[in-house]
């Protein structure tokens, strides 16, 4: 060992020491400065002191007509106190504003634009989050939860964080706070179900069992089920053998329609490339519709106005034995004519063994134009949505769902209700999808809601039309756009239905 | 003396005459208030949507407007789906007014001169109620009523064992049904109308056809129709006009199916704009219903002025 090379001499000992003497407290006071910048960011929301004394008044937006989305309104009672206690300010007045699903982006688009802060934060669907993440509108999930590491928990599957967080398609960056997330299933009837003597005349009938347990229809073939369908298929004593929704408003029949096309095969549009022409318009989704339509058989003669309202209606007012509906609204789905007693959730059947479902739900946004009391208020607001306290009124008192893998495994969620053990089937990674997030979602979205519903009520001639005029006319949106650079087919202007 | 009247004159004269002005000015003050407003909240918005229409703006984009000149034009003609809309649009006009102005007369006349006749406020207070009613409220209670699960309608035909019909859905009734609604709503507004114009009619010349023993069509060609043809004129006029908006009852009733079936211009034109938010098409289509409201408003105007124009 060379004892020249390691020598230090006193006078460079003295001035390393000096440096890191003066380092330790300097670094100190650069690192409160950050903290202190990153305590001020409303982003973080409210710190102990930050908020005291203040009052203030708070908005939000929500869906009409759906439970989950109204569920906050009886909740916030409790966000109030939790603010006072923990933060010191009070929220004095909370507003809201609501919609129906097709009609609610509409009442907070034009404000959003005018950068006002007339929602605080907004209950939206997933559909929107291009439309309000590409101007701007809305404050990026992500830097809420750089500034939050606590807030972002992990999903149940990766289905919560694509269809309620992420725009663009796949690229990770997240806009949106899970409020609940929401899969399809069917709603059975069963006390009809347990009735012996219908086992008996189902057996007779059909010469085999009649499934009656969650665990017999777990797995159940649609073209099975179809004929319990069937069977308790009476129109005559005014009872039909299912209900789905093939209405023209909004998302209504695409939704409904949309796992018979997935779990036989069908896509409907490919999202690294924005192309729908030549995808939507296939054979195997034009027989997947002419099923869908043709079940129209077991159902009332109005069936092509039934939507989510309509669903609730027939089946609480027990008109039909089955209903394919949200598991969202499963709290819904009773009466004091079928109570709660008498209802059994079960997952969407099966085709050849295979289930994609469509995905429903909403995120939570924060509106980018808040001013940074409002901010703090909203962040502060969503980390209160994920306690346990919230979740415990949310999930045990309001209907609502839960999302993250934690609560997922919560027994006494999972168990809260006949509709969640459907939901978390349906909720594993690959069983259900959820469509497009562009900002052109709604042109989109009346294009294919006008054809399909057409072909359902029997103004469209045939499903392949009805596929190729909406595949023609999403590629020439999607094209003049600049989403895609793949032209729509020639003569799709002069396209009719 | 005469210099003294003559210059009095003159003064009493430049009095008038700067009085008058005086007038003239004070009444276009008056007027400000009125020509501000029309001018902010109609030639304002008007000629920002002419322009919007030149232009490729969507609210939900983060682009900001771009000039393409007549391309949302030439997109609006090419669009055969919105030129079923207009068709459509044009045959709903067309029945309406035929129905509701037939209906009205008959109803207006019914009650003409029938003052003492008993129960007419009320059978009068009655028979306006469907006007006065939000238009909203009215396509929701239809919808509600022709429901075939739950209505009221199929539930009365059930029991006269009738089967249930479902017209909303249905490819051939869902129009006519919307017809019928709209007719329920506004024949009162015809029948209103025509109360007003036969009211109009000179109860002197009544008398005298009455005593010249004139037949009824020789009374209501020269007598009543001379007087009564500008306020139904003016009836019709008004009505094409909000038939050619109806937006309302399409939307809530049959939101424009089955498929596109009762699908109207208004109603396409709602989705454009505040569905989709495409600003520069929706005012393309803007500006293409504003003249045609304008074009029914001039040849309404033209036929009612036909006859004067020729005797002048």
């Amino acid at each position: 060992m060379n004892h020249n090379q390691t020598k230090i001499d006193r006078r460079s000992f003295l001035k390393v020491g000096a440096t890191a003497a003066a380092a330790v407290p300097l670094s100190g006071l650069m690192a409160s400065n950050n903290v202190a910048e990153a305590a001020d960011n409303p982003l973080m929301g409210s710190s102990a002191t930050n908020m005291k004394g203040k009052v203030l008044d708070f908005a939000y937006s929500r869906i009409a007509g759906w439970p989950p989305s109204a569920a906050p309104e009886a909740m916030w009672p409790a966000f109030q106190a939790f603010a006072k206690k923990t933060y010191g300010y009070t929220v004095n007045k909370i507003t809201f504003a609501e919609a129906g699903f097709g009609d609610l982006f509409q009442k907070i688009a034009p404000t959003l634009a005018s950068k006002s802060q007339q929602f605080n934060i907004m209950v939206v669907d997933s559909q929107w989050l291009g439309a309000l993440a590409e101007p701007g509108w809305i404050v990026k999930a992500d830097d809420v939860f750089k500034l939050n590491p606590t807030m972002d928990k992990k999903p149940y599957s990766s289905l919560v964080t694509s269809t309620y967080q992420v725009y663009p398609d796949g690229s990770g960056k997240r806009w949106g706070f899970p409020q609940m997330p929401d899969v399809q299933g069917v709603y059975l009837r069963k006390d009809m179900l347990d009735d012996p003597k219908e086992q008996a005349a189902f057996k007779a009938k059909y010469g085999k069992k009649l499934p009656v347990t969650y665990a017999e229809y777990e797995n159940i073939e649609q073209s099975e089920f179809e004929k319990v369908i069937e069977f308790f298929h009476r129109p005559d004593k005014g009872m039909y053998g299912t209900t789905m929704m093939y209405d023209k408003s909004y998302d209504m029949f695409s939704c409904a329609y949309y796992p018979f096309a997935y779990s036989t095969g069908g896509k409907i549009w490919d999202a690294k490339t924005n192309n729908v022409y030549g995808i939507l318009n296939s054979a195997v989704n034009a027989k997947a519709m002419e099923h869908f339509v043709g079940l129209k058989k077991y159902q009332p003669a109005n069936f092509a106005k039934i939507d989510i309202g309509g669903v609730i209606d027939l089946f609480t007012k027990g008109k039909v034995f089955s209903a394919y509906q949200w598991c969202a609204v499963g709290l819904a789905m009773k009466s004091d004519m079928v109570p709660i007693e008498k209802v059994m959730a079960i997952p969407l059947p099966k085709f050849n063994g295979k289930i994609i479902g469509a995905m429903g739900g909403q995120p939570w946004v924060i509106n980018a134009y808040n001013d940074a009391d409002h901010m703090r208020v909203a962040v502060d607001f969503l980390k209160w949505w994920q306690s346990k306290e919230a979740q415990d009124l949310f999930i045990l008192k309001n209907g609502g769902l839960p999302w993250t893998a934690a609560d997922c495994a919560n027994p006494a969620y999972a168990n809260f209700a006949h509709y969640v053990k459907p939901f978390l089937y349906m909720l594993k990674e690959g069983r259900s999808i959820d469509f497009w997030h562009l900002p052109e979602y709604s042109e989109m979205l009346a294009v294919q809601q006008e054809a399909f519903n057409g072909f359902a009520a029997g103004t469209v001639k045939s499903a392949a039309h009805a596929l190729e005029y909406a595949a023609a006319k999403q590629q020439q949106i999607l094209f003049k756009a600049g989403r895609t650079k793949t032209a729509p087919p020639k003569g799709t202007d002069s396209m009719t239905l | 003396m005469g210099v003294k009247f003559a210059s009095k004159d003159k003064a009493i004269k430049a009095k008038s005459k700067s009085g008058q002005k005086g007038e003239k000015s004070f009444g276009w003050k008056l007027l400000i208030p009125v020509l501000a407003f029309f001018g902010f909240f109609n030639i304002v918005p008007t000629l920002w949507m002419l322009g919007l229409s030149f232009n490729d703006y969507k609210l939900i984009s983060s682009n900001a407007p771009h000039y393409v000149g007549l391309s949302n034009y030439q997109s609006f003609l090419a669009d055969q789906q919105v030129a079923h809309a207009v068709n459509r649009t044009f045959v709903f006009l067309a029945f309406a007014i035929i129905f509701q102005t037939t209906l009205g007369i008959l109803i207006g006349v019914l009650f003409w001169r029938n003052d003492k006749l008993r129960g007419r406020r009320l059978a009068l207070t009655l028979l306006f109620t469907p006007m006065v009613v939000t238009p909203v409220a009215s396509a929701l209670f239809w919808k509600l009523i022709l429901d075939p699960n739950f209505g009221v309608g199929n539930y009365f035909l059930q029991i006269f064992g009738i089967a249930k019909i479902d017209v909303l859905t249905s490819q051939s009734l869902a129009f006519p049904t919307l017809l019928v609604v709209d007719t329920w709503m506004w024949t009162p507004f015809m029948a209103l109308m025509t109360l007003a114009a036969l009211g109009s009619v000179p109860k002197a010349e009544l008398e005298a056809a009455s005593i010249d023993r004139l037949p009824l069509f020789t009374v209501i060609k020269t007598v009543v129709w001379p007087h009564a043809k500008f306020i139904l004129m003016l009836g019709i006029l008004l009505r094409s006009i909000d038939a050619f908006k109806t937006m309302d009852l399409s939307l809530i009733m049959t939101d424009g199916g089955p498929g596109d079936k009762t699908e109207l211009i208004a109603l396409s034109l709602y989705r454009y704009a505040f569905k989709s938010f495409n600003l520069g098409y929706s005012s393309a289509i803007s500006v293409f219903l504003l003249f045609i409201a304008i074009s029914l408003t001039s040849i309404y105007l033209y036929v009612l002025n036909l006859k004067s124009r020729k005797e002048a």
